[in-house]
């Protein structure tokens, strides 16, 4: 409890510049808080790091009873062969992947951008109704969908394509998007926008300059989700795609460790491999998460 | 000030229309440009902004859902070929099966489970998160790391990591003294699950945790400033300022939590695949294997929408609650 | 102003469907004149896919006009896409499986003569052509075959001073209790889901049990399956086998073999190439034939798959499907499969064809004469081994063979 006291005592959020009280901050708090931030890091990176190591270690060693820590042999070339590989083809897979997610990415927000905005602003019949179904349909996972979807992609002749795929991402993360936008936005104090109304900016430029930003954590929030969630989708990948040159990267890993064959190392190489460009997303964004309040301005 | 007014809105729950809204509709209040408009173009307006999303929920999710229920009442051989009708026949042989009160009841209980610990856990991390100190960004880039690799992985290797024979875990604890010999963690079926809830605490801390600190990011200084004021300490300040203000992202982390964790597959099945026996199974793992252990597709998809009834009730209790809890607060 | 966004997403979404549409799977199209057929293969490891790759560009540049789209699918997810396409009426042409007979049942897939010449169909060893059967008509085409033979480590047997592999289940019994006395894991046993229906059948059979009687009949649950489960469950309580027997899978188990941890194993023809080469090539292990409640007889477990031609536009699809497979049991073909992949032949061409690597592939071809399947003509077996891979591992560890047996018995005589 005393950590949680120790923590809220910062009276301003995060982003917000040092006021007068901060002039020189005690040490004692910075240190502990600094301990337990890198000790937290390291709890949440400690299974990926075992992957790594894991990766890295030649094939006669990975499944050592007892295993060792680190390996005997760092097998650097377990990345390359794996970049290399033709079935799966690692290479190709993580593209592809990259357009469906980076796809379904926009559609959602294209689509759900305006859908949360309205619904957030004004009043209409069927809002409840609108509400309900975004609450509704989010309760659904493809997992118990898969054969209405293949069925649905088949009418739409959208099966092994990438945008069929998109179009089922996009769909099944809509709901959450739609939801947490209409969230941010009816946060957003329609004075606010008022104000710039009364200042001469126009319907749609006071929600790009002034609604917008505020709610930008909430745009940024429904980004990551949307990509991080068409990123590792599996089932339905598996379930709509069937050409080995529209694999998706999820789709291929789990192809390493067969009944008749294990190879653990290319699994968790490719693994590592597939995180990389979420963190790199994520680095880009991820303080645009937090700063939605100074952009705007309560003045 | 405006700010009390954010925290008293809906976040778009079922009730939506009805509690607290203050929304006017803009168009009369900027009269001079909408006064043209007719009152029929008016009506189809929300269209024109909901249409594309309407459009691709109700085709690509629905239709499916439509198919979910329209096969859990037919009757279908272990090839996929549908015979017939079946009626109700397919729900009965669910309701039959001897194994289903224990996974639901599992069920249950990885649910309440795992969202209580993952929010209670994440608050916490927000906290942190928000704090200043040297290397936060980088804290906050290493939690991102467990959301963006998929939950298969993490599973993966978690399953890897807690084997009895190539496991580091077993080899840790061991080094560190607590056990002299290996334990096959995963083939007891209560230490099994105890490790599989965390695995899916685990996937489900940054996401929550964000959430979260993007809530704490919408709270003004000022508020803190004025509780100072008054003379509020830290703990009173958490428990009455901070945490009202947090209720709307606390209702979609949980709720957000709530239907992910109903339907996880990836842990329960990656790690154990349901057993030993159907010993750590949940619905959703259950729903797969009596498609393809079974081969009772029809039967398979009744457990499916028993699933989802089961998530809209526990979702919509809970929506009740908080709606009670806040009439009172 | 509003329309802006109206319009950028409802552009958006409709050059996407657009472009969708344009593009277009073709997969389940049918095409009209029936040249282009679609074959799903199953991944046995990353060897697989070159070899359909090359063996689909020599048939085509063989049988211009004539092509074939190739989906390589994992055996995790091979069920699930069956099912999938099968539901939504898209189901492939060729597809290579481990069953068939449910496909039979449900008049879906050719009869055999209708896909191959007479030449390759007389080609077929008999007994796996028999296996192939459904109510009396053979409908699949075997495929490739496996055989399981009793693995053990000769330096473990030395250490623990056992001269001879075990032939009865006393001497198993003795030779583990030394081999634990030594210090290492006596016997492998893998009754977790991944193949608990194959090990519980190997040892089964050696007592004359099973899955079903000579007339067919399911008797899951008869007495020498009992006693089979019951001897299984004395040697893990003895702590004679790996821990948890019921929670560990053959992967494991072979791996842990290949790394000369565990003395004994029922091992199978491709452990070699997927898990002793892998590991350890100079692992010095031997080979015996499976031992017995009583010693006298020997029986392996025979495993086959098949390859199955779906019924598709009113039979517009046979000619090529026909033409395809007969390109593929030439013995050029079949052998390089099976010397690629490690298995046996169900072929005498082939068969005759790989004689040559013979040193390690004669015991297991020599052992496929007493060999016993899997009831795959019945077209419950799926589920019947379903509710195997779920339930058999618990009798070994916490609930009673009898009552697990019962269970199953009663699934398999569930309508299915």
């Amino acid at each position: 409890m005393s950590a949680v006291t120790a923590r809220s005592t910062t009276p301003q959020s995060a982003t917000t510049p040092s006021t007068t009280t901060r002039r020189r901050p005690p040490r004692l708090r910075t240190v502990v808080l600094t301990a337990v931030g890198w000790l937290v890091a390291l709890m949440f990176l400690a299974p990926y790091l075992q992957m790594l190591l894991t990766a890295l270690k030649p094939t006669p060693e990975l499944m050592k009873s007892p295993p060792s820590y680190l390996p005997s042999r760092w097998e650097w070339s377990n990345f390359a062969d794996v970049w290399s590989l033709k079935d799966p083809p690692v290479s190709d897979a993580l593209w592809f992947s990259l357009y469906v997610a980076g796809m379904s990415t926009l559609l959602t927000l294209a689509v759900g951008l305006p859908a949360a905005y309205y619904t957030a602003r004004h009043r209409f019949r069927g809002r409840g109704a609108f509400l309900l179904l975004v609450l509704v349909t989010q309760m659904f996972a493809p997992t118990a969908l898969l054969v209405g979807i293949y069925r649905e992609m088949v009418s739409l002749d959208l099966t092994d394509t990438a945008e069929g795929l998109i179009l089922v991402n996009a769909a099944f993360n809509l709901p959450f998007c739609i939801w947490i936008l209409n969230a941010y936005f009816a946060s957003i104090p329609k004075e606010l926008e008022e104000a710039a109304y009364m200042d001469g900016a126009g319907r749609l430029g006071a929600m790009v300059r002034i609604t917008l930003p505020l709610a930008l954590p909430g745009v940024v929030t429904a980004l990551v989700y949307t990509f991080i969630g068409a990123w590792n989708e599996y089932v339905v990948a598996l379930t709509i795609t069937s050409s080995g040159d529209r694999t998706t990267l999820t789709k291929a890993i789990p192809g390493f460790v067969t009944a008749y064959q294990e190879q653990w190392q290319y699994l968790f190489a490719t693994s590592l491999i597939a995180i990389v460009p979420v963190v790199v997303l994520f680095v880009f964004v991820e303080r645009y998460l937090i700063s939605g309040l100074t952009a705007g301005g309560i003045k | 000030m405006a700010v009390q007014d954010t925290t008293t809105h809906n976040t778009g729950s079922g009730s939506g229309s009805r509690s607290g809204e203050e929304r006017t509709p803009v168009a009369p209040a900027r009269g001079s440009r909408h006064a043209g408009n007719s009152l029929r173009l008016r009506a189809l307006e929300p269209l024109l902004w909901l249409g594309p999303a309407l459009a691709l929920i109700l085709g690509v999710v629905i239709w499916p859902v439509v198919e979910m229920v329209r096969t859990s009442l037919m009757d279908i051989s272990s090839t996929g070929v549908t015979r017939g009708f079946a009626g109700g026949a397919n729900y009965a042989e669910l309701f039959a099966e001897p194994d289903l009160p224990g996974v639901v009841l599992r069920t249950l209980v990885w649910v309440v489970g795992v969202v209580t610990a993952t929010i209670t856990v994440s608050l916490a991390l927000a906290q942190l998160l928000n704090s200043r100190f040297p290397g936060r960004r980088m804290v906050r880039w290493a939690l991102i790391v467990p959301w963006a690799a998929s939950v298969l992985m993490t599973a993966l290797t978690w399953r890897w990591m807690l084997n009895n024979f190539y496991g580091v875990v077993n080899r840790v604890l061991m080094d560190v003294g607590i056990l002299d010999k290996p334990v096959n963690w995963l083939a007891h079926p209560a230490q099994a699950f105890a490790w599989m809830m965390a695995v899916a605490v685990f996937v489900s801390l940054p996401f929550t945790a964000f959430v979260i600190l993007s809530g704490l990011g919408t709270i003004p200084a000022e508020v803190y400033e004025a509780a100072r004021l008054d003379g509020a300490g830290p703990a009173r300040t958490y428990l009455s300022v901070t945490l009202p203000l947090l209720r709307p992202s606390l209702l979609v982390a949980a709720i957000i939590n709530v239907i992910n964790v109903f339907n996880s597959f990836p842990v329960i099945w990656a790690m154990t695949r349901g057993g030993p026996g159907f010993a750590t199974d949940t619905t959703t793992t259950y729903m797969y294997k009596l498609a393809f252990d079974n081969q009772a597709v029809g039967e398979s998809a009744a457990m499916a929408v028993v699933n989802f009834a089961l998530i809209l009730l526990v979702v919509l209790v809970y929506l009740r609650v908080v709606r009670r809890r806040e009439e009172i607060g | 102003m509003k329309r802006h966004l109206i319009g950028i997403a409802a552009g958006v979404t409709l050059a996407l469907v657009v472009s969708g549409c344009g593009k277009g799977g073709s997969s389940g199209d049918g095409d009209s004149d029936g040249k282009t057929i679609r074959f799903v293969a199953a991944k046995y490891d990353d060897d697989t896919q070159p070899y359909w790759d090359n063996l689909i560009k020599a048939f085509e540049a063989r049988n211009p006009g004539y092509q074939v789209e190739l989906e390589v699918v994992d055996w995790e997810q091979l069920d699930s896409k069956v099912k999938t396409y099968i539901q939504t009426g898209q189901q492939p042409d060729v597809l290579n499986y481990n069953k068939f007979s449910d496909f039979a049942r449900d008049d879906l897939i050719y009869q055999a003569k209708d896909i191959v010449s007479p030449k390759v169909l007389a080609d077929f060893l008999p007994l796996f052509a028999d296996q192939a059967q459904y109510e009396g008509v053979q409908y699949g085409l075997p495929f490739i075959s496996s055989a399981r033979l009793f693995f053990y480590n000769k330096d473990i047997f030395d250490k623990a001073g056992i001269s001879e592999p075990p032939s009865t289940w006393a001497e198993v019994e003795d030779a583990a209790r030394k081999i634990q006395k030594a210090g290492d894991i006596p016997l492998g046993l893998p009754l977790g889901a991944e193949e608990a229906q194959a090990e519980f059948y190997i040892w089964a059979m050696n007592n004359s049990g099973g899955w079903i009687d000579k007339s067919g009949k399911w008797t899951v649950d008869q007495q020498a399956n009992v006693e089979t489960l019951d001897y299984l469950r004395k040697l893990t309580k003895a702590g004679l086998t790996q821990p948890n027997p019921e929670a560990t899978n053959r992967k494991d188990v072979f791996n842990q073999f290949a790394q000369g941890k565990i003395g004994m194993v029922n091992g199978a023809v491709f452990m070699r190439k997927g898990f002793l080469d892998t590991v350890d090539k100079n692992l010095n292990y031997g080979i015996a034939p499976l031992p017995s409640k009583d010693g006298t007889t020997h029986n392996t477990l025979g495993v086959q798959d098949y390859l199955v031609a779906f019924k598709k536009d009113e039979g517009r699809n046979r000619e090529a499907v026909n033409k395809f497979l007969d390109f593929f049991y030439q013995k050029e073909n079949a052998s390089k499969f099976l010397s690629t992949e490690g298995f046996l032949s169900v072929t005498k061409s082939a068969g005759n064809a790989l004689s040559s690597d013979s040193a390690y592939y004669k015991p297991f071809v020599d052992a496929l004469s007493g060999a016993r399947f899997a009831p795959t003509d019945n077209p419950n077996w799926s589920a019947v081994e379903g509710a195997v891979k779920q339930r058999i591992g618990t009798a070994v560890s916490g609930a009673e063979p009898k009552k697990v047996l019962g269970e199953i018995q009663e699934t398999a005589e569930k309508d299915g």
